[in-house]
């Protein structure tokens, strides 16, 4: 016992905590025996989880045999915890242990699958059980491998794998929204119904949404109100042609107060090029998509350009760069297009998001998106907005290019250790920034 | 292609709708299996460890199969003696064969230096163990293992030469823009903070600035900025599995609250009717605090006052629970100032998450707030744009929000293919502060 430095004021510590406990039964050799466990967890695995979506409170009472840093330069074991949907609607998870430090030569890919109708609940704990099942063979390396156990539980019969719905999966979702005060009162409504199928070979999907909404401000004597209402409909077919390429087809219908549209239809063939094996898109993929498209349209007003309805024929070309990294994430689009009705009118959009660990402690965020119009707002309406529309943005309001940014750094020193869930008081957030990609 | 691919959409287009129409007599089908064919049962191990006898192996793991055969095994485990004989340590390789091509890893074992071979055998067999749950993870077994650490380490057992505490500096702009209208907004605060099971500490200061500009043509401007900032601090003592005691100091100014500056203190007490162990599963929380407060105002309020001191006691119950079927959480809040009661707030915020069935699943969330203690509002009242812009604070006796889901989904769905051409859906960010 004695080889270990400040054993002597962990056996206080751990005394006074029995002392608190209550003094019954507790020996003086499950004393030893808890000073010992606490040793062991000193040499623990130290571990980096780096997981957008889960229940990091959940996972540090559930695994305790480790010891979890706030830094992912300190870490013997990067978990980098990336995700996908899945074609039932669920998500699956890739659990890539990396080890670093003293563990270079270790490393480990583990996989979840959630489905679609798991609860939060159902998913933490599945998520739970394959960490720990990935940590064992880091485990295996710190002396608290001892402490251990491995139960198995063989099942009485196998479990039926047919599938009668040859991958069908349906979906129809209600919502209603309503808030309020005295002078001012907003009641939302959204429906949709989804339908899909997805396997290695083919991707299929139709959807089907409706929303609506109302807003009202009361001033003095006067009511001011707003209403804006939308649907739309969609079809997606694609089929794969290898491991980069991939062809298909949009179809889409759609109706919108704040566009001006009252009915659009569009049929949009497409071909997609992934730079990268698509076999590697939880972490990588560089996709560059183009499409062309034929719709009719018919307009709620008289726009711009005088028309209330005509038939547009358009050309689009996207590339998206998405990488999950050690160092953080980083997602980057652009995306031009132009009407063969008139080449002159054409937009360009651009988005970035890049959430950076550069160095010990610091972080970084960029996000930023920005669009060029160049009289591509085909649906404006001829006339001026109300003071209303523009203040609640209520239409679609003539612009030569629009931006959004938002940067940010978060630098944090200090304890390196987060083992502890202390949830005394609620736990408020434990300050500066969290910054979550789905 | 295209003529094929659009009968196909127009097939499969009726058979959404007939599925649609179809939705009641669905719901009373068996849920379905996944969509995987039934993989081999247990993972196949062959041992290469001269000389050793492998039933006690056998016997410890019996999650996997050993075969006697490498050609049969989906993964190799070899067992390389220590040199002489009671010194040095085991060296473990597992080798993945088949469709574990390439997942290899090596681990070690020493053992007590004078062990009995029969106690460094068993030592082995217990890493061969560990080093083989990476595979089994890999197959049906998975399901059926359970991993328990077999003792209680306390999450403080770590050298920490910084005793927990940690700093923070962060600082946020937001922009966006269009021809006809600008906004920004900024954010910056530091924190520090000490989390362990005895004490916890979070101290934090920020300030915040919002900008947004309209041009409504023909020369003609709207501006408005609305900005705050504050600083706060909470101390929270443990005293037992159920009992805490603490006290919150916070520092605030505001415009959208009227607010120069507003100093309060409140010692508390919190008493959770579960276990403070259990809080990521239930937690009951009862808090009462008593806050003391030095308030100025910007403008003069509608009660005539520039500045008060105020004395006000809170009390509130939460309920928390996340279960297999959901997640639930009630908080019902009630306050009052002591120099006049009738100054007072009740709030209640409720939310449930429900699978009523299989696929079926409920949601709902509500807030009410009775509010009888606006103090701070001016007498000035706000312009009809603070109000559209939501600039301002407005008297009201009472706010409200609800909202409610249903969803329902069948099918497949336990289906795991991942299928990523033309995207996956698009990416959502969340940034909090």
């Amino acid at each position: 016992m004695s080889k270990f430095p400040g054993s002597a004021s962990v056996l206080v510590l751990a005394l006074a905590l029995l002392v608190l406990l209550g003094p019954a039964a507790l020996s003086l050799a499950a004393q030893e025996d808890q000073a010992a466990v606490d040793e062991l967890k000193k040499t623990a695995l130290k571990v980096f989880l780096d997981c957008d979506d889960c229940d990091l409170s959940y996972i540090k009472t559930e695994i305790t045999f480790v010891n979890y840093v706030r830094d992912r330069l300190e870490a013997q074991v990067h978990i980098l915890i990336s995700t996908q949907s899945t074609g039932g609607g669920g998500v699956e998870y890739t659990i890539t242990f990396i080890g670093q430090n003293d563990f270079k030569d270790a490393k480990d890919i583990q996989k979840y699958f959630s489905s679609k109708t798991d609860t939060d609940d159902d998913v933490r704990r599945g998520l739970v059980k394959a960490l720990k099942l990935g940590l064992m063979s880091f485990v295996a390396r710190t002396p608290i491998a001892t402490r251990i156990g491995v139960e198995y539980a063989p099942p009485a019969a196998a479990a039926d794998v047919r599938d009668r719905w040859r991958s069908w999966v349906f979906s129809l979702s209600g919502d209603a929204y309503l808030s309020g005060e005295e002078s001012y009162r907003r009641h939302m409504a959204y429906g949709s119904f989804s339908a899909s199928r997805v396997t290695p070979r083919s991707k299929l999907r139709f959807g089907l949404s409706v929303d609506r909404s109302k807003e009202t401000y009361e001033f003095e004597d006067e009511t001011v109100t707003g209403t804006s209402s939308s649907w739309q409909a969609s079809g997606l077919y694609v089929k794969s042609l290898g491991e980069h390429w991939s062809a298909g087809v949009y179809l889409r219908a759609e109706s919108s107060y704040y566009s001006n549209i009252d009915l659009s239809w569009a049929v949009a063939p497409a071909v997609e090029y992934n730079f990268f094996p698509y076999s590697q898109s939880t972490r990588r993929q560089l996709r560059a998509l183009y499409t062309l498209s034929l719709a009719p349209v018919r307009y709620r007003e008289v726009t711009l350009f005088g028309k209330l309805r005509e038939t547009l024929f358009k050309e689009e070309l996207s590339l998206t760069l998405d990488l999950r990294e050690k160092l953080g994430t980083i997602s980057l689009s652009a995306e031009a297009s132009n009407y063969f009705n008139d080449l002159a009118k054409y937009r360009v959009d651009t988005f970035a998001i890049l959430n950076l660990r550069l160095y010990k402690g610091l972080t970084v965020y960029v996000i930023g998106s920005y669009s060029y119009y160049h009289n591509s707002q085909i649906s404006l309406r001829g006339r001026e907005p109300t003071y209303e529309e523009m203040l609640l943005r209520l239409v679609e309001l003539p612009m030569n290019s629009n931006y959004f940014a938002a940067v940010g750094f978060q630098f944090q020193f200090g304890s390196i250790f987060t083992n502890v869930i202390n949830p005394r008081f609620g736990s408020s957030g434990s300050g500066g920034l969290s910054i979550s990609i789905h | 292609m295209t003529m094929n691919t659009l009968r196909l959409l127009a097939a499969s287009f009726l058979l959404a709708l007939a599925a649609l129409a179809a939705v009641p007599a669905a719901a009373q089908v068996p849920p379905p299996g996944p969509a995987a064919a039934p993989p081999p049962a247990r993972l196949k191990v062959f041992v290469d460890w001269p000389g050793a006898d492998l039933e006690p192996l056998r016997k410890e793991i019996a999650f996997v199969e050993f075969v006697a055969e490498l050609a049969a095994a989906d993964v190799r485990v070899l067992v390389a003696p220590p040199g002489p004989p009671g010194v040095g340590a085991f060296r473990l390789e597992f080798t993945g064969l088949k469709r574990f091509e390439g997942d290899d890893h090596a681990l070690t074992h020493a053992p007590e230096p004078g062990a009995k071979p029969e106690d460094a055998a068993k030592g082995v067999a217990g890493v061969i163990k560990l080093g083989l749950l990476r595979y089994a993870a890999k197959t049906p077994v998975a399901k059926d293992l359970t991993i328990k650490f077999l003792d209680q380490a306390k999450p403080t057992s770590v050298v920490d030469k910084w005793r927990f505490w940690v700093f923070s500096l962060s600082a946020s702009g937001f922009l966006s823009g269009e021809t006809q209208y600008k906004s920004g907004s900024y954010y910056g605060s530091f924190s520090a903070n000490k989390t362990t099971p005895e004490i916890k500490v979070r101290t934090s200061v920020y300030g915040n600035l919002q900008k947004s500009r309209f041009d409504l043509g023909e020369g003609s401007i709207y501006e408005s900025s609305t900005h705050g900032f504050g600083g706060s601090a909470l101390v929270v003592k443990s005293l037992g599995g159920h009992w805490s005691a603490g006290a919150y100091v916070e520092a605030e100014s505001s415009t959208y609250s009227n607010l120069k500056l507003a100093l309060t203190a409140a010692p508390a007490v919190e008493y959770d009717i579960f276990p403070y162990a259990e809080s990521t599963k239930r937690q009951l929380r009862l808090l009462y605090r008593i806050g003391f407060s030095r308030v100025r105002y910007r403008e003069e309020t509608i009660y005539f006052k520039t500045a008060e001191s105020l004395l006000q006691e809170a009390l509130s119950v939460a309920y928390e629970v996340v279960r297999p079927w959901g997640k639930a959480s009630v908080e019902l809040e009630g306050s009052h100032f002591f120099h006049d009661a009738k100054f007072n707030r009740l709030e209640l915020d409720a939310e449930l998450e429900f699978r009523i069935w299989r696929g079926l699943s409920f949601d709902i969330e509500g807030s009410y707030a009775r509010i009888r203690d606006q103090l701070s509002l001016s007498a000035e009242g706000a312009s009809y744009e603070d109000i559209l812009l939501q600039q301002k604070q407005l008297a009201t006796g009472y706010d409200y929000s609800f909202s409610v889901g249903l969803n329902f989904s069948f099918g497949s769905t336990r289906s795991n293919v991942v299928n990523p051409r033309f995207g996956n859906g698009g990416r959502s960010i969340s940034i909090s502060m």
